[in-house]
């Protein structure tokens, strides 16, 4: 029965409005994200410590930190940077309290921290009610739907910095007479 | 960086001599991040140039702005608090029993900045009369044109309603927009806002029966104040109110007011005949 | 004053510790939930609570509840500090009997401006 519905064309705005999901590019923009982000960085890392909308681009050697978001939206709020610039924001914000020697779980621990505040007010600016899940550190989660990110790129003291808001759901299926699917980069 | 030791300098002196606080060596950096919207908004290309306009043209407009970039991080709601406590255990009752059921409030927040000030007014009112959008209406004014935007569009930031809005209010008489809050149609439509400029004559307003002019004064030269305070005196009514800032009087400035205290905070009234 | 900081983030107990010490508090620590009662239950009695929402063994919703639930604690000062911020999360801490609530990100100010609210600053007791 489904087997007979061939929509017309794919332009992709139809594939949005026919599909039950909502991709994030419809419910953020990255205005939005770069002004939570900014507030972060103010109030948690320093009232000087400014996020610069410039892209640059980011070192092979590289940690995420990040919440995920269950509810009308589920996805993952994904804070990436280099190993050495999660260093130096752990120990921005352990100010006196930071050891000599930092071990990973001070900087998982900060650096999570900042996904918490960030990943908590893009949860209230989404559709709710959402769940906010405990922050985790590691390698950054996988995209699994490229249009399904919202993505901004600063830089904090020169150094380059990453918040995606992109989705957990897998791909969305490729319409089946669309005959060159550009879903499935990487 | 463009900036000079000496324009760092003056501005140090600048925001030392008009609030008091101190910016150590080494913030040039935070000069240039926070003056370099104002100077690019009188079309100059950085902020050298914008310190050697104002000190060959010092006018107390850019003075303003330039203290104000620099020293206020965020207005508080219910700054403080005692004149709004002042306002919803004395002004308003007395006011109430003064007027007819048809004789709508009239209040002027004449420094209203980014809002903070008109909304927390609007709040307590519609928290403390039924119908307070027909019964009482909010004038809300600022030098700045921004200023004035932001008030009429009534969008917070997350930073900002955390300071001094209890929390009761602002589940109450706000919704979340996006990454900001956003105050209710129902206090949006008690305040209307408008530039102004204290300094000079004013337009037709009021007449007003509670003023608050909170910080402003300190701002201006003694002639200037006094001429404030007259103009001030002459949109209200003869038994309205008067709050200042806690730095401020009238006493010393302008002897037609007379200094009554309200709970924990002082307001001024005009003296009869004066 | 004293104040019992609950938060599962090191850094984030740090920064509200700080903020409160400069206010004249006397401050310890918590992890979570069930560590903040363990506190309590030893005699440790704080005159405020700031309280993460999201922690692991017991979330700052349920130790507001527990604490509500025990008469003898009717005079601790519950402030949520946390990064929920979805107006409804707001107003079911608030029915839970959370007292007032700070979103994070929040500045030093933002905490010391609450506190004024709840005339819970140090300097202004009034013993």
């Amino acid at each position: 029965m489904t087997a007979v519905q061939h929509p017309p064309l794919d332009t992709g705005e139809r594939r949005r409005t026919g599909d039950a999901r909502t991709l994030i590019t419809s419910l953020i923009d990255p205005a939005t994200v770069e002004a939570i982000a900014v507030d972060a960085w103010v109030a948690l890392v320093g009232e000087e410590e400014l996020l610069v909308p410039v892209p640059g681009d980011l070192p092979a050697d590289t940690l995420s930190a990040w919440v995920d978001v269950v509810g009308p939206w589920t996805g993952s709020v994904v804070l990436t940077t280099g190993r050495q610039t999660a260093a130096d924001l752990t120990r921005a914000l352990l100010r006196e309290a930071a050891p000599e020697l930092l071990d990973h779980e001070d900087v998982a621990d900060a650096f999570g921290e900042i996904a918490n505040v960030v990943g908590g007010n893009v949860k209230a600016a989404l559709p709710g009610p959402s769940t906010l899940g405990l922050p985790e550190v590691g390698p950054a989660p996988a995209v699994r739907h490229p249009e399904d990110v919202c993505r901004i790129d600063v830089l904090w003291r020169g150094q380059p910095l990453a918040v995606s808001v992109q989705g957990a759901l897998p791909s969305l299926p490729t319409p089946h007479d669309n005959p060159h699917p550009n879903g499935a980069s990487l | 960086m463009t900036l000079t030791t000496t324009s760092f300098d003056w501005v140090r002196q600048l925001v030392h001599r008009e609030s008091a606080i101190v910016l150590a060596p080494g913030k040039e950096y935070l000069v240039e991040a926070r003056l370099l919207p104002i100077a690019r908004s009188m079309g100059l290309p950085d902020v050298g140039q914008l310190v050697d306009s104002v000190r060959t043209r010092p006018s107390p407009e850019s003075t303003r702005k330039i203290v104000e970039a620099l020293t206020t991080n965020e207005t508080s709601w219910f700054r403080d608090g005692d004149p709004f406590t002042a306002l919803t255990s004395t002004v308003l009752p007395a006011l109430l029993a003064a007027r007819g059921p048809a004789e709508r409030l009239q209040i002027w927040s004449a420094a209203c900045s980014s809002g903070q000030e008109p909304y927390t007014i609007a709040m307590l009112l519609e928290d403390a009369m039924p119908y307070a959008s027909t019964r009482a209406s909010i004038t809300a004014t600022d030098l700045s044109r921004a200023m004035v935007e932001r008030t009429r569009a009534g969008r917070f930031s997350q930073l900002e309603v955390n300071r001094g809005l209890p929390a009761p209010m602002l589940v109450r008489h706000f919704t979340r927009a996006g990454s900001e809050w956003q105050v209710s149609p129902s206090l949006r439509r008690m305040v209307s806002a408008s530039e102004c400029n204290l300094a000079a004559p004013l337009p037709r307003m009021g007449p007003f029966d509670v003023v608050y002019l909170r910080n402003v004064l300190i701002y201006f030269d003694l002639p200037t104040k006094q001429a404030i305070l007259r103009r001030v005196r002459a949109l209200m009514r003869p038994d309205g109110w008067l709050f200042l800032g806690a730095a401020e009087t009238t006493l010393g400035v302008n002897d037609s007011w007379e200094r009554v205290v309200v709970g924990r905070s002082s307001a001024y009234r005009p003296l009869k005949g004066a | 004053m004293r104040a019992l900081v609950i938060d599962d983030s090191r850094a984030m107990r740090r920064i509200v510790g700080a903020a409160l010490e400069g206010l004249g508090y006397e401050t310890r620590q918590a992890g979570h939930g069930r560590e903040a009662l363990d506190v309590l239950q030893e005699g440790w009695t704080p005159d405020l609570c700031t309280i993460d929402w999201n922690m692991p063994v017991m979330d700052g919703l349920q130790f507001v509840s527990a604490v509500r639930a025990n008469p003898a604690w009717r005079r601790l000062t519950l402030m949520m500090v946390t990064s929920e911020s979805e107006q409804g999360q707001i107003v079911r801490a608030l029915a839970a009997g959370a007292h007032e609530y700070v979103i994070k990100p929040f500045t030093a100010d933002a905490l010391r401006d609450k506190l004024a609210l709840l005339g819970m600053l140090p300097e202004e007791a009034v013993l």
